[in-house]
């Protein structure tokens, strides 16, 4: 037991003291920094595009109609709260044509976007406009600008109806649907929509740090042996301590130092959420991370640990039998395919996360750290599935564990070429082990 | 009883026999010659004293014990491929390979510096090894495989790729390590080193041990059949005296083949009546000749 602490010891001390590990670990610190100030500085940049478009009209003595259109328009515009909007009347300047001239120019000062014409009312009581400007229509100014010209139209309709104020608002506030999630067992007393935003979010965070923190740190445990297949001093490590000890030593070492980045990372990013100007802005896109399901941190935490170690055990086989690093890329690759599977049927199925296939693959072994954490984090499985995902996971554990055990005392000795299955069997049976 | 006993040791790679019925022992203090071509058996040997890999047959006893994983606690290894961390400190990784042999942090330290001090190298302590220099880093992986105080140390070509100053210096530490009553297990292709520290030895070839025995005893077993000879001026007809079998010119004189050693006084009367003679030497057989003969014949084939 001693000499497992004392290879665990050593592989911690030299990636803690290691430049690369430092750099790493800066360079994800300010990524997450950036990220968690995201919605901050999407506010920043929101405030001055959340300012009205100034779009300009001009009164027209030869169309009266229209001008008290226009008129009301830009009321209705100036009466509300954010208007999209801000119309900017335009004296009259004796015909059409002059007009038009006065507003073009003011475009081409960029005063305004660009500016309305309103025709002769038709038959539908309402003037023909037209927009014109030197950029294309944007589908938010429409948008706005078919709401404000519906309203001023509702009002006119309703003017002489002779219905009161609160009918009108009654008439005018639209229909909201509230959808609340539910257990049919009564378990869960629903969740909103803003929750599951929450828990969107809040999943695909935890199921980045979970790929991301078993790849790396599994690519450091292969590339950690295969150098010192290398480099040769492998030869003195197997004589001084058994395979078996070196390699878990190794692999907790390494457990421990990605732990340790994980939880800095997570520590960054609550720092960054809790600092004061981003209290307002998580606020503004509704996301209370007080919703956040701490169940679903001791999931992590649990499928962390476990899809790392059924992981690690590959890693450390196939990086026993590499002789030159730069070999291992090559070697790593069926690895690599299989978790970026697994995470990727989590982050196609975010949204849909009650088909088939997700429960299927969430008990199988490979896969089920990341598919069973989006199960448990975004519907409710039966708990029993739970375990039984988790034992399955335990167990192959133990059989990657025993198998890579195995491969990686053969692998340590044979030097050259990368060995076949066949040839790796055969050392196997030849140094009995 | 012997620190190593081998006894009848074979192994088998699928379809090839590595190590075909080696037996050896190392005593006290003794410094055991393995030599043999490259692939002749040499490193599954010591691997299989080690305790890498276990024998098919036979059986390997340490102070007659046999092996076990505290064994490893008393076997020093210079492995033939040199390697240590390159980007770690001399410091931190001879500590670590001392802890992983079960010495305490506190003794490694203590033993490592006054290696340092004995190869004149303190400085090095807080270096890494990719800033030293190879015959520096040969010295620190000497240091790694004795700074635990081993009771058997197995060196693979101990001073391959060394400079002559540094080849004596790591002769003579282990020479004083033999003296301390360390039993080694040395392997080379350079037989004067072996003729120089090696009581006994082995040849291998092919798997099979060829010759073995006490150096003393080989060359016994190996007639004299040559003689050195330096003169003044030139020699003429030493090809027409009976019992030469072939005359070299060197440089310094002649190297003339002998059936026997009533030969070599024909020579030595030849060359008299011609010349002065200043040196005269019935050689005994170099191990490297010996080698060649056990082994060399059947390289041709």
């Amino acid at each position: 037991m001693n000499s497992f602490w004392t290879v665990a010891g050593f592989t911690m001390k030299n990636k803690f003291k290691g430049k690369s590990f430092l750099i790493t670990t800066l360079i994800f610190v300010v990524i997450l920094s950036i990220g968690a100030n995201l919605p901050y500085i999407i506010s920043l940049f929101d405030k001055s595009s959340g300012k009205a478009t100034s779009i300009g009209y001009a009164i027209d003595a030869r169309a009266v109609e229209g001008t008290k259109i226009a008129e009301q328009l830009r009321e209705t515009y100036a009466s509300q709260e954010k208007p999209a909007i801000k119309l900017i009347e335009f004296p009259d300047a004796g015909s059409t044509e002059q007009n038009e001239k006065a507003l073009r120019e003011a475009v081409a000062d960029k005063s305004i976007k660009g500016y309305l014409v309103f025709s002769s009312v038709n038959e539908s009581g309402l003037p023909d406009l037209t927009y014109k400007s030197e950029k294309e229509l944007s589908d938010k100014t429409r948008q706005s600008l078919e709401q404000g010209i519906q309203v001023v139209k509702t009002e006119m309709v309703l003017k002489d109806s002779g219905l009161t104020e609160e009918q009108k608002t009654m008439l005018l506030s639209p229909v909201v649907i509230n959808a609340l999630q539910i257990t049919a067992d009564g378990a869960s007393t629903g969740k909103t929509e803003a929750q599951k935003g929450v828990d969107i979010g809040f999943v695909t965070f935890l199921l980045m740090l979970l790929f991301f923190g078993i790849m790396i740190s599994g690519q450091m445990i292969a590339s950690e042996i295969t150098a010192e297949k290398s480099s040769r001093v492998m030869e003195i490590i197997v004589t001084s301590v058994s395979p078996l000890k070196q390699m878990f030593g190794k692999i907790f070492g390494i457990f421990v130092v990605g732990l340790t980045q994980i939880l800095a990372y997570v520590v960054v990013v609550i720092i960054n959420i809790n600092l004061p100007h981003n209290n307002s802005a998580f606020q503004q896109y509704d996301i209370d991370l007080s919703k956040v399901d701490p169940t679903l941190l001791v999931y992590g935490l649990l499928f962390y640990v476990l899809g790392f170690l059924v992981y690690a055990c590959l890693f450390a086989a196939v990086g026993s039998i590499v002789s030159r690093t730069e070999d291992l890329g090559q070697a790593v690759m069926p690895i690599t395919l299989l978790s970026l599977a697994g995470f990727y049927i989590t982050t196609f199925s975010i949204s849909t996360p009650d088909t088939m296939l997700v429960k299927v693959t969430s008990f199988i072994p490979f896969f089920s750290p990341f598919v069973m954490l989006l199960r448990v984090g975004l519907t409710s499985p039966p708990i029993w599935q739970v375990l039984v995902s988790i034992a399955i996971l335990v167990v192959s554990i133990y059989a990657a564990g025993w198998l890579s055990a195995k491969i990686y005392r053969t692998g340590v000795l044979l030097y050259g070429k990368r060995p076949s299955w066949k040839e790796l069997r055969k050392a196997m049976r030849a140094y009995k082990v | 009883m012997k620190p190593l006993l081998v006894d009848q040791v074979h192994k088998q790679y699928g379809d090839k026999k590595a190590v075909n019925g080696i037996s050896f022992q190392v005593e006290e203090g003794e410094i055991y010659g393995l030599l043999g071509a490259n692939g002749a058996g040499k490193t599954t040997t010591m691997r299989m004293v080690l305790g890498l890999i276990y024998p098919d047959e036979g059986k390997i006893l340490y102070n007659g014990k046999p092996y076990t994983k505290e064994q490893l606690r008393m076997l020093g290894y210079l492995p033939e491929e040199r390697g240590l961390y390159p980007r770690v400190k001399v410091s931190d990784q001879l500590i670590y390979l001392a802890q992983l042999r079960g010495m305490s942090k506190h003794d490694a330290d203590a033993n490592l510096k006054q290696w340092l001090d004995r190869f004149e190298v303190p400085e090095y302590y807080g270096k890494r090894i990719e800033e030293l220099s190879k015959g520096n880093q040969q010295k620190i992986q000497f240091i790694a495989s004795v700074i635990h105080r081993p009771r058997i140390v197995i060196l693979d070509e101990a001073f391959s790729g060394l400079d002559p100053v540094n080849v004596e210096l790591l002769k003579s530490t282990v020479k004083d390590l033999r003296n301390s009553g360390t039993s080694m297990l040395f392997s080379t292709h350079r037989m004067e080193h072996v003729e120089e520290l090696c009581r006994n030895i082995t040849i291998l070839h092919r798997s099979n041990p060829v010759l073995q025995g006490s150096i003393r005893e080989i060359k016994k077993r190996y007639p004299r059949e040559k003689v050195i000879l330096r003169t003044e001026d030139e020699v003429t007809g030493l090809e027409g005296i009976s019992g030469v079998t072939g005359v070299k010119k060197h440089e310094y004189g002649y190297e003339v083949g002998i059936v026997n050693e009533a030969a070599a006084a024909n020579i030595l009367r030849h060359t008299l009546e011609q010349t002065i003679v200043n040196k005269f030497e019935i050689m005994e057989p170099t191990l490297n000749e010996i080698f060649i003969k056990a082994v060399g014949g059947d390289l041709h084939e």
